[in-house]
C-alpha cells in the first residue's frame, strides 16, 4: 500500500544553508511520526516544505493520491493537511469560535452571491460551520468550548496551543502537522498533550507528524521516530532505536553544551 | 465528524494562474511596445543624434537630484523600514526657504558680485531648513509610532507630507516664485567638444561629491556604522549601547541635509519654487531608490540617473514612433510604469537584498 | 508653585505657545477671523487664539503618567496652568511684538510670511495695539492656562458639563448655515438665535443653558440609564435597535427638503464620499490593502459613463447611430457596464500587484492612479476621452420627469448608490468572505494555511472596491454633466482615505461621520476650505497617533490594535524560524 504522505529526496537551500537536504520521509494512515533533531536541523523547514509556504528545490512529495510540489498553503490544506506554528499564532483580534471557524474556510463554498442575497444554501453553510467549529472546541473539553466569544489573544498560553490545534481541526484533515506542540508547557499539561495527541488519532483518524524537542512526549506518542541534523535523515526507527543510535547522540551531545535542552 | 470520502479530495488545481498568465501578457506586450516603438522612431529620424544626446545629459542632471532625494528614502528605510512619504516635502522645504535668502541677495547685488559666498549660503540655509523639518518630523509623528503596524507610520507619512504642503503654503504664499538669476550659471561650457549647460554640469558634479561624502561617511564614522547596525536589528543594537533614538535622529538628518541640497540644485535646473513642487520628484526619488534597490546608497544613486534618462529619452524614444501625439505628456506613465514593472518583477531592484518571501 | 515651575510644564508652554504662533502664521487665525461665534463679540479666529492658550494650560496639568525612577511631581494643576499658559502667552506676545518691530522699522516682513497681515496682527492683539496686545496675550495666557487647569480640580461630572458646553457653543455656531436654512424651511423665525453669521449673544446664552443642564442631569441619571438599558428583553432591545435605523432612514429621506437645494447640494457631495468611502474601506479596511490610486476606479466610472453615453464621446459620435437605436446611450442600460469595466479594470490592475508587501502596494497603486489621470489628460486619448477638455455634455439619467439633476433628487440618487453599497460592505463583512479579510489582515500566512486563497481575496476586495468606486464616478458623471480630468487628482484618494481613516478602518457609521466632518463641513464653512488638506494632514497624522481606530471603530479593528499591545511583548520574543 503506498504511503499517505511520501517524501523523496526532498532538498531545499537558502543561500548557503541547505536546510533540507536529500530527505525520504513518509508517513502512513493512522500513524503517528516524530521529528526530533537539534535546532536548526531543518526540522520546521520540512514542515514548510510540505505545506507549500517554500517549494522544494528538487524532490517529490505526494499526498494521498495528490502532487504537493507547484501547490499553494491553501490549496494543500484543502487536500488534507493542517499545521500549527512553532510559535502560536491565532489571530488574536478573532474569538476563540471565530478562530476556528476561519477553519471550516476550505470546507466551505459560499461566495459573492451567497453573502449579499443570504441563500438558503449560505444559512445552511453558516450553520454547519458554527457547528463544526463549535465540535472541534469541544474535542478539549471544557478548556476552549465555555469561552467561544473570549478573544484568542486573552487565553492562557496552554489554551492557544489548544486552539491552534482545534483551528487545524476545523479544516478536517487526514494529516496533523504539528510543530513543538509542548513548548512551554509544564509536566502536567504535557501529560495532556501525550493523551490529546493519541485521542486524535484514535476518535478523529488522523495521521500526526509533530516536531518535539520534549523526549518523553516523543516517546510517549510516536510510532516511529525521524532524526535530522543538518537537513539530513540520519536515523529512522522506533523511539528506542533512535535515541540508541551513535549518530542522534552524537547529534544531541555535540550540542548540548552550547544548548539548553527544552 | 469524520474526514470526508477521499475522491471528493482528489482535487485538481490550476497550476497556471489567471496572476501568471496577466503577469506574462504584460511583459510581452511592453517589450513588444517598447522595442517597436524604438525602431520606428529611430526610422523616423524625426530626432537627431545631438538632439538624443541632450535629452540624455538633461536626464543625468535631473537624475542626480533624484538621486539625492533618493537617498533620503533608503536612509530611512534602511533603518525603520518605512517610507517616509513627507520626504519630498522635506526637499520642498529648505528650497523654498533659501528662495527669501536668494531674493534678499539678489536685491542687494551681493548675490552677482559674490557669487560663490551667495550660493554657499543659500544652500547651507536650505540644507539647514530641510534638516530641521526631517528632525521634527520624526519626532513629532514617527517616533510614537515605533513598533506599530507597518501601514500606521505610512499613513502617518501621507498626513505629514500634505500637513507640510500646506503648512508651507500658508506661511510663504500659494504662487510659484521664480529665483533670482545667478550670473555665472548661465551659458555654456563645452566639455569634450559638447557643449552642455553650465547648470546641469554643476548639478552632476555636486551630486557626485556629496554622494562620496555621504558614502564615506556611512562606511567610516561611527554614527554611519551605528546606522547600519539599527538597521541590521535594533534590539540588539541596543544591547551593545548604541543610542537607536540618536541614531535614527542622525540619519533622518543626514536625509534631510542631502534633500536639501538637492532642493538647490533642482533650482538650478527648473529656476521656480512652489509649495507643491516636492510631492512629484519625491515620488520619483522614491521610484529611484526602489529601482536600485531599497536600502542601498549606490542603488539610490544608480537608480535615480537610470530614472533620469528613462523618464528624459523613453516618452520621446518609445511613443513618438507608435504616433503618439506630444509625449513628453506621458513622463509619469514612463516613471510610473518603471516602479511598477521593478516591483513586480524585481523586487528587490539592482542592488538591494533579495525580498524575502513572507515578513 | 517651586513644583510648577518645573521644566516639563515651561515646554507644554512653549508648545502652547509655537501652536498658537503657527495658527497664526499660516493664516488661520486671520481667515476664521471672518466668522463669528458669537455676533460682535467674539471671532473664530478670536476663539481659536483662546483654545490654544487654555489648551496649553489643560495639557500640561495633565495627571503626570508614573515613569520609573522618577517621582512624581504633585503641583496644583491650577498653578501649573498658569506657568504654561504665562509661557505661551509670553512667546505668542513676544513674537508678534517683534514682528511688529521689524515691520516699523521698514521690514516687509510679508514678502516673506506671507499671512503676516495687519487683520493677523489686530486679531492676535485683540486691536490693542502691539504693547498692549503683547500684555493681554501674557495676561490671557495665565488667566485661561490657570482656569483650564484648574478644570482638573473639579468632579468629572462638572469637568465633563463644562467642555461639553463650551464644544455644544462652538458646534452651533459653526452649524449656522444648516440651522438657518432649516428654520427658513420651515418658515420659522431665525433671527433670534443667529445674526450675520453667528450666534446672537440670545442665542450662546440658551445654548450655555440648554447644553449645560442638558449634560448635566445626562451625566447625573447615566447609572440608572444603563441599568435599565441592560435590563431591557432582548426583543425589545432589537425592536428599539430597529425603531431606530427606521427612524433614521426616515430623517435621511426628508432631509433635503429640510434644508434647501443648496445644503443638499452639499449633502449629495457628501454622499458621493460616504460611497467612495464605503468602496475604499471594504479594500483598506476589510482586506487590509493600502490603496492610494483609489481615484481610479472613480475617474474609470465616471468617463466609462461620459463614453457610453455623452454624444460628444467618440464611440456614440462615430457609432451613434448604432448606439442611440439600440437604447444603448441610456444612463441606466450604461450602469452594469460601466460597473463590469471597472471590475474588470480593477482585476487587471489588482492581479500583478497584489503580491507585494502592503507599503510597496501603496505606491504602486498610487502610480496607478497617476497613470491614469495623465492618460486622460494625454493628447494621445483626447480624441476618444476629450484630453484637457474633457467629456462634456453627459445627458442627466432618465427619465426627464425626475430631474435627477436638481440638487434635492440628485441626493436620493446618491442615496440609494450608498444604501447599495453599505449593503454590500455590510453582508460581506459578515460573512466567509469577511472571515477570510480578517483572518489575511492579521497574518497572511496563517490565513493561507487555513486554506484562504490570499490572491483570490486580495482581487476580490480590489475588485468589488473597484465596482463601488465606478458608481461613485457614474453618480458624478450624472450631477455635474462634465467630465474634467482635473477631478481626478491624488487628493481625491487622499480625501477618500481621510474620511474613512478618522471614521475608523472597517467602520460603516464611520464613513458617514467622517464624510460629514471631513467634506460637508468645509463645504460649508468656506473658511475652511483653504486649510482643508492642511487639516487633513493633521488629522492624519493625528489619528493614527492618538486613535488609530478611528471615531466611531469597528469593534474587530479596535482589538486588532489592542490586541497587538498585548501582544507586542511575546512577539517580540518569538520570532517564528518557520515563516521569517
Amino acid at each position: 500500500m503506498s504511503h499517505l504522505l511520501d517524501l523523496e529526496g526532498v532538498s531545499k537551500r537558502f543561500g548557503g544553508v541547505q536546510a533540507v537536504d536529500q530527505v525520504d520521509f513518509h508517513a502512513d494512515q493512522g500513524e503517528i511520526v516524530g521529528v526530533i533533531g537539534p535546532n536548526g536541523a531543518g526540522k520546521t523547514t520540512l514542515f514548510n516544505v510540505v505545506t507549500g509556504f517554500y517549494g522544494p528545490d528538487s524532490g517529490k512529495i505526494r499526498f494521498d493520491g495528490n502532487n504537493l510540489v507547484g501547490l499553494k498553503p491553501n490549496q494543500i490544506t484543502k487536500v488534507g493537511i493542517a499545521r500549527t506554528f512553532q510559535a502560536v499564532r491565532l489571530f488574536g483580534a478573532m474569538t476563540v469560535l471565530e478562530n476556528a471557524m476561519v477553519g471550516q474556510h476550505p470546507r466551505t463554498r459560499a461566495g459573492v452571491f451567497g453573502a449579499l442575497f443570504h441563500t438558503s444554501s449560505t444559512r445552511s453553510e453558516e450553520e454547519r460551520v458554527q457547528a463544526k467549529a463549535g465540535a472541534a472546541l469541544d474535542f478539549f473539553g471544557d478548556r476552549l468550548s465555555p469561552r467561544l466569544n473570549s478573544l484568542a489573544s486573552e487565553l492562557a498560553y496552554a489554551d492557544r496551543r489548544r486552539l491552534e490545534i482545534a483551528r487545524a481541526m476545523a479544516t478536517e484533515p487526514k494529516l496533523l502537522l504539528l510543530d513543538e506542540p509542548a513548548a512551554g508547557m509544564n509536566p502536567a499539561e504535557k501529560d495532556g498533550l501525550i493523551e490529546l495527541i493519541g485521542r486524535l488519532r484514535d476518535e478523529k483518524g488522523y495521521s500526526i507528524v509533530l516536531i518535539e524537542h520534549d523526549m518523553p512526549v516523543i516517546s510517549g506518542v510516536s510510532d516511529r521516530v525521524v532524526a535530522l541534523d543538518y537537513g539530513k535523515k540520519i536515523a529512522e526507527g522506533t523511539y528506542e532505536e533512535v535515541a540508541a543510535n551513535q549518530q542522534v547522540i552524537e547529534a544531541y551531545l555535540g550540542k548540548s553544551a552550547t544548548q539548553g535542552q527544552t | 465528524m469524520t474526514a470526508p470520502a477521499t475522491s471528493s479530495r482528489r482535487l485538481r488545481f490550476e497550476r497556471l494562474p489567471l496572476r501568471r498568465i496577466i503577469l506574462i501578457s504584460l511583459s510581452i506586450a511592453i517589450v513588444y511596445g517598447v522595442v517597436a516603438g524604438s525602431a520606428a522612431t529611430l526610422r523616423m529620424g524625426t530626432f537627431t543624434a545631438a538632439d538624443w544626446r541632450s535629452l540624455v545629459i538633461n536626464g543625468i542632471a535631473r537624475g542626480s537630484v533624484y538621486a539625492l532625494i533618493a537617498i533620503g528614502y533608503t536612509l530611512v528605510y534602511g533603518i525603520l523600514f518605512m517610507i517616509n512619504f513627507a520626504h519630498g516635502e522635506v526637499f520642498m522645504s529648505g528650497a523654498y526657504t533659501a528662495f527669501f535668502v536668494a531674493v534678499a541677495f539678489g536685491r542687494s547685488g551681493y548675490l552677482n558680485a559674490h557669487p560663490l559666498v551667495s550660493i554657499g549660503a543659500i544652500l547651507i540655509v536650505s540644507m539647514v531648513t530641510s534638516t530641521l523639518v526631517a528632525v521634527i518630523l520624526e519626532r513629532v509623528a514617527y517616533r510614537p509610532l515605533r513598533g506599530a503596524p507597518r501601514l500606521v507610520p505610512l499613513i502617518t507619512a501621507i498626513g505629514a507630507s500634505f500637513f507640510l504642503q500646506y503648512t508651507f503654503r500658508g506661511l510663504y504664499g500659494a504662487q510659484a516664485r521664480a529665483y533670482p538669476t545667478i550670473n555665472v550659471l548661465q551659458g555654456t561650457w563645452t566639455i569634450f567638444g559638447v557643449e552642455i549647460l553650465r547648470t546641469q554640469v554643476i548639478v552632476v558634479v555636486a551630486a557626485i561629491l556629496l554622494w562620496i561624502a555621504l558614502f564615506t561617511f556611512v562606511a567610516k564614522t561611527r554614527t554611519g556604522r551605528s546606522m547600519r547596525a539599527v538597521g541590521e536589528d535594533r534590539e540588539i543594537a541596543a544591547l551593545m549601547g548604541i543610542n537607536v533614538d540618536r541614531t535614527i535622529v542622525a540619519t533622518f538628518a543626514i536625509g534631510g541635509a542631502l534633500a536639501g541640497a538637492a532642493g538647490i540644485l533642482y533650482v538650478f535646473l527648473f529656476n521656480q519654487v512652489i509649495f507643491t513642487m516636492g510631492f512629484f520628484p519625491g515620488i520619483k526619488a522614491f521610484t529611484a531608490a526602489v529601482l536600485g534597490g531599497i536600502g542601498s546608497v549606490t542603488g539610490a544613486a544608480m537608480g535615480g540617473l537610470l530614472l533620469g534618462v528613462l523618464e528624459a529619452v523613453g516618452p520621446n524614444l518609445f511613443l513618438t514612433g507608435v504616433g503618439v501625439p506630444s509625449p513628453n505628456q506621458l513622463q509619469p506613465v514612463v516613471a510610473f510604469g518603471i516602479l511598477v514593472l521593478v516591483l513586480i518583477f524585481l523586487p528587490g531592484g539592482f542592488l538591494g537584498a533579495p525580498e524575502e518571501k513572507r515578513a | 508653585m517651586r513644583a510648577a515651575l518645573s521644566r516639563d510644564n515651561v515646554r507644554a508652554g512653549l508648545i502652547g505657545g509655537v501652536t498658537v504662533l503657527y495658527l497664526a502664521l499660516v493664516g488661520m487665525i486671520e481667515r476664521f477671523q471672518d466668522r463669528d461665534v458669537i455676533t460682535d463679540v467674539i471671532g473664530l479666529g478670536t476663539l481659536l487664539i483662546l483654545i490654544g492658550l487654555a489648551g496649553t494650560g489643560y495639557m500640561a496639568s495633565r495627571p503626570p503618567k508614573p515613569r520609573p525612577g522618577r517621582k512624581p511631581v504633585t503641583a496644583n494643576p491650577a498653578l501649573i496652568g498658569l506657568v504654561a499658559g504665562t509661557t505661551a502667552g509670553v512667546l505668542a506676545g513676544a513674537v508678534i511684538l517683534i514682528l511688529e518691530l521689524l515691520i516699523s522699522a521698514g521690514v516687509d516682513v510679508r514678502s516673506v510670511l506671507a499671512s503676516v497681515t495687519p487683520g493677523m496682527l489686530s486679531t492676535m492683539e485683540f486691536g490693542l495695539g502691539p504693547v498692549g496686545g503683547a500684555l493681554i496675550l501674557v495676561g490671557l495666557g495665565a488667566a485661561l492656562g490657570a482656569g483650564a487647569g484648574a478644570l482638573r480640580l473639579l468632579s468629572d461630572q462638572l469637568r465633563d458639563t463644562v467642555t461639553f458646553t463650551l464644544t455644544a457653543v462652538l458646534l452651533m455656531s459653526l452649524m449656522e448655515p444648516i440651522l438657518s436654512a432649516v428654520l427658513d424651511g420651515l418658515s420659522l423665525p431665525d433671527r433670534w438665535l443667529y445674526e450675520g453669521g453667528g450666534l446672537t449673544v440670545l442665542g450662546a446664552v440658551l445654548t450655555v443653558v440648554a447644553a449645560g443642564a442638558g449634560r448635566w442631569f445626562w451625566k447625573e441619571r447615566e447609572p440608572q440609564r444603563k441599568e435599565a438599558v441592560a435590563l431591557l428583553p432582548a426583543d425589545r432591545r432589537t425592536l428599539y435597535r430597529k425603531l431606530a435605523v427606521f427612524a433614521a432612514v426616515a430623517f435621511l429621506v426628508v432631509l433635503p427638503w429640510l434644508v434647501g437645494s443648496f445644503i443638499s447640494d452639499v449633502l449629495g457631495t457628501v454622499g458621493l464620499y460616504v460611497l467612495l468611502g464605503l468602496g475604499l474601506n471594504i479594500v483598506v479596511g476589510y482586506a487590509g490593502l493600502l490603496d492610494l490610486g483609489y481615484v481610479a476606479f472613480f475617474a474609470v466610472g465616471a468617463y466609462a459613463t461620459g463614453v457610453l453615453t455623452s454624444p460628444a464621446s467618440y464611440l456614440v459620435r462615430e457609432e451613434g447611430q448604432l448606439f442611440a437605436e439600440k437604447g444603448l446611450t441610456n444612463f441606466w442600460v450604461a450602469l452594469p457596464f460601466v460597473v463590469l469595466i471597472a471590475v474588470i479594470i480593477g482585476i487587471l490592475i489588482g492581479a500583478p500587484v497584489l503580491r507585494l508587501r502592503g507599503d510597496y502596494l501603496a505606491i504602486v497603486t498610487l502610480g496607478f492612479g497617476e497613470i491614469i489621470r495623465t492618460l486622460v489628460l494625454s493628447d494621445w486619448l483626447a480624441p476618444y476621452l476629450g484630453g484637457a477638455q474633457g467629456l462634456l455634455n453627459v445627458p442627466p439619467p432618465p427619465p426627464e420627469a425626475l430631474d435627477l439633476r436638481a440638487p434635492q433628487n440628485v441626493y436620493y440618487l446618491i442615496l440609494v448608490f450608498c444604501g447599495i453599497a453599505a449593503f454590500v460592505a455590510w453582508r460581506l463583512s459578515d460573512s466567509r468572505i469577511g472571515r477570510a479579510w480578517a483572518a489575511m489582515r492579521e497574518d497572511e500566512s496563517v490565513a493561507e494555511a487555513m486554506g484562504v486563497s490570499i490572491i483570490r481575496y486580495k482581487l476580490l476586495a480590489f475588485a468589488m472596491g473597484a465596482g463601488v468606486g465606478s458608481l461613485g464616478g457614474v453618480f458624478f458623471a450624472a450631477k455635474i454633466g462634465s467630465i474634467f480630468p482635473n477631478s481626478f487628482g491624488l487628493l481625491v484618494s487622499i480625501n477618500v482615505l481621510s474620511v474613512i481613516i478618522l471614521g475608523g478602518l472597517g467602520s460603516i457609521p464611520g464613513v458617514i461621520v467622517g464624510s460629514a466632518v471631513l467634506v460637508g463641513l468645509p463645504e460649508l464653512l468656506r473658511e475652511f476650505a483653504e486649510f482643508r488638506l492642511l487639516i487633513y494632514g493633521a488629522i492624519l497624522v493625528a489619528i493614527m497617533i492618538l486613535r488609530p481606530e478611528g471615531l466611531v471603530p469597528n469593534k474587530r479593528r479596535q482589538r486588532e490594535l489592542h490586541a497587538r499591545d498585548a501582544e507586542a511583548e511575546l512577539s517580540v520574543i518569538v520570532t517564528d524560524e518557520a515563516t521569517s
